[in-house]
């Protein structure tokens, strides 16, 4: 038991000290008429001097004499009254004396409570701290390995358009390099009846006519017009594609967005049977961006409204349209194919998801198309009515 | 422990329970029943509107063959919720724990309360509450709403302490509780301190010695 706990057995000495003594005992002495002293348990002297004789009157606080009041001439019955009168005087003490005692203990278990509280809110708001610091870097490596893999999707996507691509291009190219080559072979055959006449010469005007050379003539000259148109043909897709892979280009430069969107629909080619393209272009103002990349986002919403007016299996028009605002430039690419379900249509920017059976479709044409126009600071949207169509939107402002 | 000196043995018990279930009623009426060799006043301090404040304490002690002043200082706390840092600091040292319920029915959640606060309380002053001796008294059983005894005991059944059951404002089992926390204080601390090998205290002598019967 410590010296501060209210509940230790108190001594008189420490309840009255040397100058409440010097209040008390003098007045107490001359009550009593008599010599006195005042004494502790131990029979120590804490006032006064006692007699060696002096008749002790106990001075009980609980249960045990806290000390005694000694006095060799006084009255007993009168020391026995003093005796009740100290007691009385010292129990009053004690009980303050606890009270202020045990009320500073209630306090300072509080202020220790509050201070274990306090400590340990410290201890776990450092450990959530700590947390936090490792959630951020667990969340920046994420991040960044989300960010490499989204490059290796654009990557997949861009080589997935460029194998579409290639199929579509292979057959626009196959077309005119069948006639030509068919029509070379068939010029070939002219100069042959050519080749004739040298040895008919003698029969004059007769052998040109039995060659039926003026047809020769007329239809060579149509087969070698054939042929070039043919080559311009090809010439022309070949310079699509350049462009349209942005190949040799710096990545950005000012563009205009309906030279993007024509590319577009010019490398698609010719729509299947039954589809309309339905093109309405307003003026635009050049737009700070990468065509290339542009491109492969209007081609494949183009091909998407294609598939969808095919999926629905019925005739239908894709409606491709650009204006500008002063905020920037407004495109619409819609069409009235088989549209999308609610639920679809939540899902369609995900990467990877996909309606199209396995090795049809990438699913990564939307996504790719939404990463690429919010790299150009725009975005894209779309509204779908399931049976009716589905309309993409996609903004890019030009204001700085 | 119990605090020792040379020539004294002093034991700390307290009282603890709800607000108004009886502590102070429980130490009045042992100051009446029992008649130690050394019995003190009950030293009542500051109550407002007939409620604790801080502790009542009531000083008890007989002597020993040996000569060895055995005492025991019987403490209550203030049963009110807001008075709990009080109620921590009378529980410290404690040797001994009267646990006094109300045993109206409408008490039982503070009943309850107040008995969590008191295991909470004991781990906090560092009081081994597996351990220490510890009996559980039922008061006010003249009260109509009052929870049979068949329905108490079945409920604590499973539980280690002694139960009782009293009517302290008649004195009813207060005695009986009284010396049921004594059997257990005396068997707790019999061995360590020697009472019957050095003292010549055996479990019965210190009962009586305590409660005053021959």
């Amino acid at each position: 038991m410590s010296s501060a706990d209210f509940d230790r057995e108190w001594r008189l000495g420490e309840l009255f000290d040397a100058r409440m003594l010097e209040r008390i005992a003098p007045p107490l002495a001359e009550l009593l008429g008599a010599d006195l002293a005042i004494l502790d348990r131990d029979g120590a002297a804490l006032w006064g001097r006692p007699a060696a004789e002096a008749r002790r009157e106990a001075l009980v606080l609980e249960i045990e004499p806290a000390g005694y009041l000694a006095s060799s001439s006084a009255d007993p019955a009168r020391l026995r009254s003093a005796g009740r009168m100290f007691t009385a005087l010292l129990r009053a003490e004690a009980r303050y004396r606890m009270a202020s005692a045990l009320h500073l203990e209630a306090v300072t278990q509080d202020f220790e409570t509050l201070k274990l509280e306090h400590s340990r809110l410290l201890a776990s708001e450092a450990r959530y701290r700590k947390l936090s610091e490792e959630l951020e870097a667990r969340v920046e490596a994420q991040v960044a390995d989300l960010e490499a893999r989204q490059l290796q999707l654009y990557q997949a996507e861009k080589l997935a358009s460029v194998g579409q691509l290639a199929a579509g291009t292979a057959h626009e190219i196959n077309n005119p390099l069948g006639f030509v080559s068919s029509n070379l072979g068939s010029f070939k055959h002219y100069l042959d009846t050519f080749a004739a006449l040298h040895g008919r010469l003698a029969e004059g005007e007769a052998a040109w006519q039995s060659l039926d050379l003026d047809f020769v003539l007329a239809d060579g000259a149509e087969l070698l017009a054939d042929c070039s148109a043919g080559l311009a043909r090809i010439a022309r897709i070949v310079a699509d594609l350049k462009s349209f892979s942005n190949e040799g280009r710096p990545p950005t430069e000012a563009a205009d967005l309906n030279a993007c969107l024509q590319h577009a629909v010019s490398v698609i080619g010719t729509p299947p049977p039954g589809i309309r393209l339905h093109t309405a272009l307003a003026p635009l103002p050049p737009l700070a961006c990468n065509p290339g990349h542009l491109n492969q986002v209007f081609a494949s919403l183009i091909r998407n409204a294609l598939q969808a007016i095919q999926d629905a299996g019925r005739p239908g028009t894709v409606r491709i349209e650009s204006e500008a605002s002063a905020a920037g430039i407004h495109i619409r690419i819609a069409d009235d194919g088989v549209g999308m379900s609610p639920a679809q249509l939540a899902r369609a920017f995900e990467p990877f998801y996909t309606t199209r059976s396995i090795g049809t479709g990438t699913g990564l044409g939307l996504s790719t198309a939404r990463n690429i126009v919010l790299a150009h600071h725009g975005s894209i949207e779309l509204a779908s009515t399931p049976g009716a169509g589905t309309t993409a939107t996609l903004f890019f402002p030009t204001a700085p | 422990m119990p605090d020792q000196d040379a020539g004294s043995l002093s034991f700390k018990l307290v009282y603890y329970g709800p607000a108004q279930s009886g502590k102070t009623t429980n130490l009045l009426r042992l100051h009446d029943i029992l008649s130690p060799e050394l019995k003190g006043e009950v030293m009542t301090m500051e109550t407002k509107d007939d409620r604790t404040l801080f502790f009542d304490l009531l000083p008890l002690g007989f002597r020993a063959p040996s000569g060895l002043l055995i005492k025991l200082r019987l403490f209550t706390v203030p049963g009110q919720v807001a008075h709990d840092g009080t109620r921590k600091a009378v529980l410290s040292r404690a040797d001994g724990i009267v646990f006094v319920a109300d045993s109206d029915r409408c008490q039982e959640t503070n009943n309850g309360e107040a008995f969590q606060s008191m295991a909470d309380n004991c781990h906090r002053v560092g009081l081994d509450f597996e351990h220490i001796p510890l009996v559980v008294q039922f008061n006010k059983r003249d009260l109509p709403g009052a929870v049979p005894e068949a329905e108490i005991r079945e409920r604590w059944e499973a539980a280690p302490w002694p139960l009782h059951f009293a009517v302290a404002l008649t004195g009813e089992g207060v005695e009986a509780t009284f010396e049921s926390l004594l059997r257990a204080l005396y068997r707790r601390h019999d061995a360590e301190l020697g009472l019957a090998r050095e003292h010549g205290v055996g479990e019965q002598a210190f009962v009586a010695g305590m409660l005053g019967r021959p």
